[in-house]
């Protein structure tokens, strides 16, 4: 029981710690125990081997490049993507949200598009982009752009009516109600969007990697299948679960920084 | 009234129709500059569109509505709108909120700053001026608008029902300070209301309202001298005449 009122000689926090130390620890030991003295032998190496392999990727290449090489392939990729996802989705969550004529025009084309999941599109891409980086960028904008555009069009629609009215009453034109009002008020909406897209984005570098590339974690992953290397295929397994986990953490850090006066609500 | 000069507001058999709903039926007053005018009517009298057709929010089905002798245009001329909500910006702090209205306006910034301070300085908040209206009580949001509005120097103030859900002694707090406010600037209020009480005890003059289809039942001169004592003979007396005029029963 975590309880900050018992008389513990430990904090609430500090208790949190622990327990995620211990699930952690816990996790390893049974997943080293069933690889080692079970039959999933076969199929699953165990935790010391696959964690030995993994801090050795940072020293012995795997392919060309290192562990830390291969994470920053993804995560340049993953970057300019997000960059322009952010932008395009930004721009049309809040035109949509704003303008009644944005939204008859561009929603029925976006409500096609974003049930399409991103992994579709490979073989378009394929086909448009060959195998360069421009496809992958392809892929992986369309894997966080829809979860931004949908946040900012819900934070536009959610402007409270009654500081739209405020600042109309003291003569703010369309445009400042536009960028002193419904933009600043849609800010933790997109934030939130932005949270899940990266996530969502550093989900989709790994599927693109995983068909067409020589470099990138989800080449390393595909890589170790082809060439049977189970080890392989879960180090690179490891290094994307804490590449996605520091993403996240990241962003909602820096959720907190920069909306700090929503801090309250918990949105 | 004297009419030697020109007055401020001038409304002109104001008539508002929703559909075949006659809500506003020709009303005609005039507001001096300077002037406190409470405004009050039973619930539900129209009160609120009345002030939506002052700020052009409705386009008033006839008449018109003068200020300073010309057809409102809130791009041009200052009003300045009070109303229960408190349409603080939350992302804003105490500060920017109070400025808000000068930024919108493109008054310059370091005037701007001035009057900021000022107007915090008034209304007390200047050790909040950090905050976010988040970590603000009722009373100091409602604050901050006040400031806000009284920052932009406007040439008319409406307050519609600002104090109606607050607890009686910070109504009394605020209504005190409002009117200190008033009389420091010297801003033409128009102040709307259905509590008999505060309207007699803010009012120069209270122009009582009819049920629908409003028109103006009665205008009262208020010359009761300030501060005013709720418990006084005569302002009791005054409270009751006005609560006679609004039972429509």
């Amino acid at each position: 029981m975590i309880d900050s009122t018992t008389n513990s000689r430990f904090s609430t926090k500090q208790l949190i710690v622990i327990y995620t130390i211990i699930s952690l620890v816990g996790l390893l030991i049974v997943w080293e125990l069933v690889a080692r003295f079970t039959s999933a032998s076969m199929f699953l190496p165990p935790a010391s081997e696959v964690l030995a392999a993994f801090a050795r990727s940072f020293v012995e290449p795997i392919g060309q490049h290192t562990m830390l090489a291969h994470v920053g392939v993804s995560l340049y990729r993953v970057a300019v993507a997000f960059i322009f996802a952010t932008i395009i989705g930004i721009a049309l969550g809040v035109g949509m949200g704003y303008s009644k004529l944005f939204e008859a025009i561009f929603k029925p084309i976006f409500e096609f598009i974003r049930p399409i999941p991103p992994l579709a599109w490979i073989p378009l891409s394929i086909l448009w982009f060959g195998l360069s980086d421009t496809g992958k960028f392809f892929i992986i904008f369309l894997g966080c752009f829809c979860f931004i555009t949908v946040n900012t069009y819900d934070g536009a629609k959610n402007v409270d009516p009654e500081l739209i009215g405020a600042a109309r009453m003291l003569g703010a034109s369309e445009k400042q109600v536009f960028f002193k009002i419904v933009l600043p008020s849609s800010v933790p909406y997109i934030f939130a969007g932005l949270q899940i897209a990266v996530t969502a984005g550093w989900s989709a570098v790994v599927g693109s990697e995983m068909i067409q590339s020589n470099e990138g974690v989800g080449w390393v992953i595909i890589r170790g299948m082809s060439t049977g290397n189970t080890v392989q295929i879960m180090v690179g397994i490891v290094a994307i679960g804490i590449v996605g986990f520091a993403l996240a953490n990241i962003t909602s850090a820096l959720e907190r920084r920069l909306c700090s006066w929503n801090a309250q609500k918990g949105m | 009234m004297q009419e030697n000069k020109q007055p401020k507001v001038q409304v002109r058999n104001l008539t508002k129709k929703f559909g075949d709903l006659l809500v506003l039926d020709n009303i005609s007053f005039d507001v001096q500059a300077g002037e406190f005018l409470c405004i009050v009517g039973p619930t539900g009298c129209g009160k609120t569109t009345f002030l939506n057709s002052l700020t052009k929010l409705y386009e008033p089905t006839a008449g018109e509505i003068l200020l300073d002798g010309q057809p409102v245009d809130l791009k041009k001329q200052n009003i300045a709108y009070i109303f229960q909500e408190y349409s603080t910006m939350p992302w804003l702090t105490v500060e920017e909120n109070v400025g808000f209205g000068l930024d919108i306006k493109g008054v310059e910034k370091s005037k701007a700053q001035a009057l900021v301070n000022e107007y915090l300085d008034i209304v007390g908040l200047t050790k909040y001026r950090k905050y976010y209206p988040d970590q603000l009580s009722a009373s100091m949001l409602q604050r901050v608008v006040i400031a806000r509005a009284f920052a932009t120097q406007p040439d008319l103030l409406l307050m519609d029902e600002p104090y109606g859900q607050l607890d009686i002694q910070l109504r009394y707090h605020l209504e005190d300070e409002l009117i200190s406010l008033w009389q420091r600037t010297g801003t033409t209020v128009i102040f709307i209301t259905h509590n008999i009480e505060e309207a007699v005890y803010l009012g120069q003059r209270i122009l009582v309202l009819t049920n629908k289809p409003t028109s103006i039942k009665q205008a009262i001169d208020n010359d009761l001298p300030r501060p005013r004592d709720i418990a006084s003979p005569d302002f009791v007396k005054l409270r009751n005449e006005v609560t006679d005029l609004i039972k429509w029963w």
